[in-house]
């Protein structure tokens, strides 16, 4: 082992892909990543927020580039792999991010096959493709890479609104059997398990009190902020962990460890 | 009584040792394991009123025709789980289950737990039921035969709750002993697995009915209510039938209403 701890989160140089990167989590992944010294591609359908993303980065000194691609369609998700290549000569690491919930609030029983499908389509195909096409790309380019998938605490509870947690349990599910198989091809695979986490800074005091009610369930007594994704990003995309493979990251203020009763309560019961 | 459908969940012929059956939830395994048509016998953890509480079990379960016996247990010191272990596979004729059941609560901040208390908490929940394992093992090996231990603990093994730093690490720990000890005495026909309960109706030390945020909790309970001490035998039954469930060892089994999938 050679140089200090710190040098172990250099990213120097790394040629990374953040699908979703242009708003919410992935910008702030992104941002770490790029403080870090990677190289960015960062990818999702709405070009003006990717561009937006992108010039805060250069702003700061980053290096960056965008794709417009929906990751629910392999084919756009090789392309996008392909871009990185072209672009930076070769992709190291792949965080495919891109996700999102919502589906019809029914009767289990009313469920329509479209919005199962159209989940699990954004949420767990996607990242199979995402990953799929790193992988390739990456033993090609004669092993060595990191995945990082985002699945979801929801993913680790019961839920009314099933087919989003479905759909990330099968992304902590996907990235155990990538670290396995992969790891012989020096691949690690991991995934961070967002608790709830404001996708941007609150617009006013108005929502900053709403989200102060939401945090009021969260032992840490409040959400977490789209930029706390970074340090973790940059964690598991760095030799910083370089040991850690097939894990789940949860970044959840402490929500995962309880949940069996309110916040507030407390027993007492002494000898 | 109606005649059973399956022979699946028939314990006749065992002997089942309930090990806390002065509990609400010993109770209820120990009748359980009668109806299912084991003899039983019943250990009290302490020689106080809880012996008062065993023979009332007693009485139900001879009402049943089974053969019962009680005994006084203190699991705190692993001698006497030794001694009286083997005392009662005497004067039973030989042991193929064998039931653990304590629970001792105590909730306090950390910074107010004291050595002695914490040193209670673990010699109370976790560790009787290490010694319990360990010479059930014993006897189990002595007699060559198969043999199947259940360890009672909580949902608190799993998941955190301000105030239980002392007692949720026992239960935490009794969680792992299961795996550990199932791995290792697998090879002899040991099965070990675990019951873990959630909020259950005579908890009151934990949801106490002055205390509003105890009363909420029991929202966090999918089924919206507490359990009940008879909706533990039959898993206790199931966990411990040579036929239903021979290849399952190792696994913590919650009876809590669904209260560990509340995010
Ligand atoms: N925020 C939380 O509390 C939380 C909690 C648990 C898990 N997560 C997960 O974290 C990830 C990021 O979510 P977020 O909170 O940052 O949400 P967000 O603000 O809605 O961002 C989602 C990003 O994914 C992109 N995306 C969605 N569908 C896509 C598609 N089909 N093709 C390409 N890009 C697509 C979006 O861009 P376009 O719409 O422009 O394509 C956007 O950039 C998701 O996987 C989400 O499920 C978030």
């Amino acid at each position: 082992m050679g140089g200090s701890v710190l040098e172990r989160f250099d990213l120097d140089g790394r040629a990374i892909v953040v699908t979703g990167g242009g708003r919410g989590l992935g910008r702030g992944m992104a941002h770490a990543l790029a403080e870090a010294g990677a190289r960015l591609m960062i990818a999702a359908r709405t070009q003006s927020q990717l561009d937006s993303t992108a010039e805060e980065i250069r702003a700061r000194g980053g290096t960056v580039a965008t794709f417009r691609a929906d990751v629910t369609d392999s084919k756009q998700v090789d392309a996008l792999v392909a871009a990185c290549v072209r672009e930076y000569g070769r992709i190291d690491v792949m965080f495919a991010n891109a996700g999102g919930g919502g589906g019809p609030d029914v009767d289990f029983w009313e469920y329509p096959d479209d919005a199962f499908d159209h989940l699990l389509a954004t949420n767990l195909k996607s990242t199979f493709y995402s990953c799929r096409a790193a992988a390739k790309a990456m033993v090609e380019q004669g092993g060595g890479g990191v995945l990082v998938a985002t699945a979801s605490g929801t993913a680790l509870r019961g839920n009314r609104n099933f087919a989003y947690p479905t759909a990330k349990g099968g992304v902590i599910s996907l990235t155990k059997s990538m670290a396995t198989m992969l790891a012989g091809h020096g691949i690690r695979a991991n995934c961070i398990v967002p608790g709830y986490v404001s996708q941007t800074d609150p617009k006013d005091d108005q929502e900053r009190e709403q989200r102060a009610q939401r945090g009021a369930f969260i032992p840490s007594q409040r959400l977490g902020e789209w930029w706390e994704l970074g340090p973790l990003a940059v964690f598991l995309a760095s030799e910083a962990s370089s040991y850690i493979t097939g894990e789940t990251y949860i970044i959840d203020g402490g929500g995962l460890a309880g949940g069996l009763g309110p916040i507030k309560f407390r027993p007492r019961h002494e000898w | 009584m109606p005649k059973a459908k399956s022979s699946f969940f028939d314990l006749e012929g065992k002997r089942a040792l309930v090990i806390g059956a002065e509990h609400p939830h010993g109770a209820a395994i120990a009748r359980a394991y009668a109806e299912a048509g084991a003899d039983v016998a019943l250990a009290a953890l302490t020689a106080d009123e809880a012996v008062m509480r065993i023979r009332g079990v007693q009485r139900e379960v001879e009402a049943m025709g089974r053969k019962v016996s009680t005994y006084v247990m203190d699991v705190m010191l692993g001698k006497n789980v030794e001694v009286t272990m083997r005392q009662i596979v005497k004067e039973m004729g030989g042991l193929d289950i064998v039931a653990s059941c304590p629970d001792l609560f105590l909730a306090k901040p950390i910074e107010r737990t004291s050595d002695t208390e914490l040193a209670r908490v673990m010699q109370a929940n976790f560790n009787s039921q290490y010694f319990v394992v360990r010479h059930a093992v014993e006897e189990f090996r002595r007699q060559q035969q198969p043999g199947r231990i259940v360890l009672v603990t909580s949902v608190l093994g799993e998941r955190g709750l301000p105030n239980t730093t002392a007692y949720a690490a026992a239960a935490g720990a009794v969680v792992n002993l299961v795996r550990a000890a199932a791995i290792e005495v697998g090879p002899d026909r040991i099965q070990v697995n675990g019951i873990a309960l959630g909020w259950m109706d005579w908890m009151q030390d934990r949801l106490r009915p002055d205390d509003e945020e105890a009363q909420r909790a029991v929202r966090f309970i999918a089924l919206r209510r507490r359990g009940r001490a008879d909706e533990v035998g039959p898993l206790a039954v199931y966990l411990s039938s040579e036929r239903a469930t021979r290849y399952i060892t190792g696994q913590i089994f919650p009876v809590d209403g669904g209260l560990l999938q509340h995010l």
